[in-house]
């Protein structure tokens, strides 16, 4: 086992009339346990030159650990950073299946794929990460074909 | 506009042979824009007692979409054991464990299917906390009957 650290820190002093100073660590642990994850995919560095929506991450088949029955089975984590500057342009986060075309499939209820949010320059987000195949990959879709860059890393059981 | 900045320290000294060490900040600003994010629901904290699958937040429709949110929601509950899970409509995030917390972009694209949702493991009591800044959201109309 290892001992991965996550520590979130939110600040601001004029958001609101009271000052907010969040601060959260996690220990990363396997689910339903205290032992910690022990594999990583390493950081990632990705570069992309069009707007084609793609898997960024595509679950299943023992990429990441062993894929399991649920769509919610494991306590992995994934980080995932725009590492860009401009506050223009971004990347669009998803789950599920990608069109590997310049449109991403139609988001439904009941359907293949689902839009999260979106990462502007320098913004970055930590979720937890099931795997599932299908329904687990992560999708992004960058919003210009000028060269944008992305960086991932995945911790799984 | 508000100044409002997000940090992440990932650090591991065992994961491998070399130490892990990642360390990433931004601020918090409209889409497309520079200028800060400058709503907030607050830091909000509950104690959920079924395995009822809620909504934390409704988007009752797509006014937002393309407006800029970020989420962080952590069950702060200490048992290993139990977790909850989170999804967007109808898809699943993944699980939260005992003090894991996620901190997400979240985009309000289209009625319903962007809700963000949690569902605890037990009936026996878990603690929850959340928070979303965001530049709108969407209230539900008041029905009183």
């Amino acid at each position: 086992m290892a001992t991965i650290n996550a520590t979130v820190s939110v600040n601001s002093n004029d958001l609101t009339s009271n000052t907010l100073a969040l601060s959260k660590t996690m220990t990363m642990t396997k689910a339903g346990t205290n032992t910690g994850l022990e594999f990583t995919s390493g950081l990632v560095r990705r570069t992309f030159t069009s707007t084609n929506h793609v898997d960024l991450i595509t679950a299943g088949a023992q990429n990441y650990g062993t894929p399991t029955a649920s769509d919610s089975g494991s306590a992995s984590k994934v980080y995932i950073k725009n590492t860009g500057s401009d506050s223009t342009q971004y990347f669009e986060v998803g789950l599920g299946t990608s069109s590997g075309s310049g449109s991403a499939t139609a988001d439904s209820i009941g359907g293949t794929h689902l839009a999260l949010g979106r990462l502007y320059g320098g913004d970055w987000m930590l979720i937890p990460y099931h795997g599932k195949a299908t329904v687990g990959d992560i999708t992004v879709q960058p919003s210009t074909a000028e060269k944008m860059t992305v960086e991932y890393i995945i911790f799984f059981e | 506009m508000a100044t409002t900045t997000a940090s992440l320290a990932l650090t591991s000294t065992d994961l491998f042979a070399d130490s892990l060490s990642i360390s990433t900040s931004h601020q918090l600003n409209k889409a497309g824009t520079t200028i800060g994010l400058d709503q907030t629901t607050g830091l909000n904290k509950v104690y959920l007692t079924a395995t009822t699958n809620v909504d934390m937040f409704t988007v009752p429709g797509a006014i937002k979409n393309g407006k800029k949110s970020h989420v962080y929601l952590a069950k702060v509950s200490t048992d290993e054991t139990e977790y909850i899970v989170v999804s967007v409509g109808d898809k699943v995030i993944g699980r939260l464990y005992a003090q894991d917390f996620l901190w997400m972009p979240w985009n309000q694209q289209a009625q319903h299917i962007s809700d963000l949702e949690i569902a605890p493991s037990v009936a026996t009591g878990m603690n929850v906390e959340y928070m979303i800044i965001h530049e709108g959201i969407v209230l539900t109309t008041a029905t009183d009957s």
